[in-house]
């Protein structure tokens, strides 16, 4: 198992780094108050704004996240090492796919009860949708951005590279993260909706997909 | 390898641009006798060059795709020469589709923009290919060309899916299913023909660009080589 390793060693790198937690989590925090102090103070239509914000703050806030994944495996020489064990390249980017998703979903729930009580929506009887909707959302663009990340590497200005790059490609994800998420908070009937679960899965299947095909050629190029 | 491509090649390839050049410039007069649309009047002589356009990008991106996966598979420079260079001109060409796009939507939609599917694609298509470029040029060699390769492949196998998506996101505004009249045809299939062709000539002067670079390249390896070899003897 050796994907579940590499994800070990990721989580314990991210835990060690303290430091960048906090200025993540306080990172995406602001980016959260700025969106509603820039709808407030009166919103028209709480439901469909607060998912629009919750989304954009996460996009932004896992930008750093995924590059920063990838400069901690540098700075330790981590990187080197996994190569150099023969590892097999998908297990490799499947553990850092599954760090990236666990670092992403952490930010996730520190932004949803924000959001909740900035623009006073939710109930706990859409919770359970809102983190399938969350899951489903967080699977692809961990998937996508880790692929995205280490075509970046070694770039400068990397994440204005990945902003600029990972948000077109992961449009689908977005529009249906949005619009489940909007309905889960009573904003529309979510059968009117649920169509988007099948693209975003698609999504998912999708990057998985291509990360199998093309991630041992990115790790190579990137040696 | 010369620095330069082989005559055959240099000779056609002179070819290609004089017929490029007369193509364009019959179609533009096509373009000026074409009768006038009814309600759009004038204005709707964009299509003639916006459509064409967007299929040589569609084009261009799809060569640039193809030769994603043949020099992975191969590793040879050739294939990732073509895909920079048709992707470059494919870049250009979606340009076009991005400004004479609006022009067509203010006239046509009263708006310069809407989040319409095919604008919205286009859109991002746009400024995936632009990053593609900035990517690319950031890119020390020994990494340039697979990377170019896999960003070749994963933003043209995405695209599909983005389409569909800002379809249902939106409701079309694009028609589905277009309907002119034979002469009106007639100067589009010419347009596209000889856009086509210009594409060719542009691809061609871009790949030997990147031929020169790589003989250059080989050349500056060699002189190391036989730099370092008279040290060691001496």
């Amino acid at each position: 198992m050796t994907f579940l390793l590499v994800m070990k060693k990721d989580l314990r790198l991210f835990v060690r780094d303290a430091r960048f937690l906090a200025t993540l989590g306080l990172f995406s925090a602001s980016l959260v108050l700025i969106l509603s102090v820039a709808f407030g103070p009166v919103f028209t239509e709480p439901a469909r704004l607060a998912a629009a914000t919750v989304w954009a703050a996460l996009f932004f806030a896992g930008v750093l996240g995924l590059t920063r994944s990838l400069e901690l495996e540098g700075e330790s020489g981590a990187g080197d090492a996994l190569r150099l064990s023969g590892a097999d390249p998908f297990s490799l980017y499947l553990g850092k796919t599954l760090a990236n998703f666990a670092l992403l979903a952490a930010v996730f729930i520190l932004l949803l009860p924000l959001t909740a009580i900035f623009f006073d929506v939710g109930t706990l009887q859409a919770l359970p949708g809102v983190l399938g909707v969350a899951a489903l959302a967080l699977i692809g663009y961990s998937a996508w951005g880790t692929l995205f990340a280490a075509l970046a590497r070694g770039l400068q200005a990397r994440e204005l590279l990945l902003s600029v790059l990972l948000f077109p490609s992961l449009v689908p994800l977005w529009i249906g993260a949005v619009k489940l998420t909007h309905a889960y908070w009573g904003g529309v009937p979510v059968v009117e909706v649920k169509d988007w679960i099948k693209v975003m899965a698609v999504m998912d299947v999708l990057g998985l997909a291509l990360a199998a095909w093309l991630y041992e050629a990115v790790q190579e190029a990137g040696e | 390898m010369t620095r330069d491509v082989p005559l055959w090649w240099r000779q056609g390839a002179r070819w290609v641009w004089i017929l490029a050049a007369v193509l364009v410039a019959a179609s533009l007069w096509m373009v000026t006798r074409a009768p006038i649309e009814r309600i759009m009047g004038p204005v709707q002589k964009i299509v003639y060059i916006h459509v064409p356009s967007a299929i040589v990008t569609l084009l261009a991106f799809g060569v640039t795709f193809a030769a994603g996966i043949a020099y992975l598979a191969t590793k040879q420079w050739i294939w990732d020469a073509i895909g920079a260079a048709s992707c470059e001109v494919g870049l250009v060409f979606a340009s076009v589709v991005m400004i004479t796009g609006p022009l067509w939507a203010r006239s046509a939609w009263n708006t310069w923009w809407t989040w319409e599917p095919r604008l919205t694609t286009f859109l991002i298509l746009w400024i995936l290919y632009a990053g593609y470029q900035i990517i690319r040029s950031s890119l020390k060699s020994g990494s340039k060309r697979t990377i170019s390769a896999v960003m070749g492949i994963v933003f043209f196998v995405n695209l599909p899916i983005v389409w569909k998506s800002v379809e249902w996101w939106r409701g079309a505004l694009h028609p589905q299913k277009v309907t002119m009249a034979p002469d009106m045809r007639q100067v589009l299939l010419f347009g596209m023909l000889a856009w086509f062709v210009v594409y060719v000539a542009a691809f061609e002067r871009r790949l030997r660009l990147e031929w020169a670079r790589e003989a250059a390249s080989r050349e500056a390896h060699a002189q190391t080589d036989s730099d370092l070899l008279e040290a060691r003897i001496r």
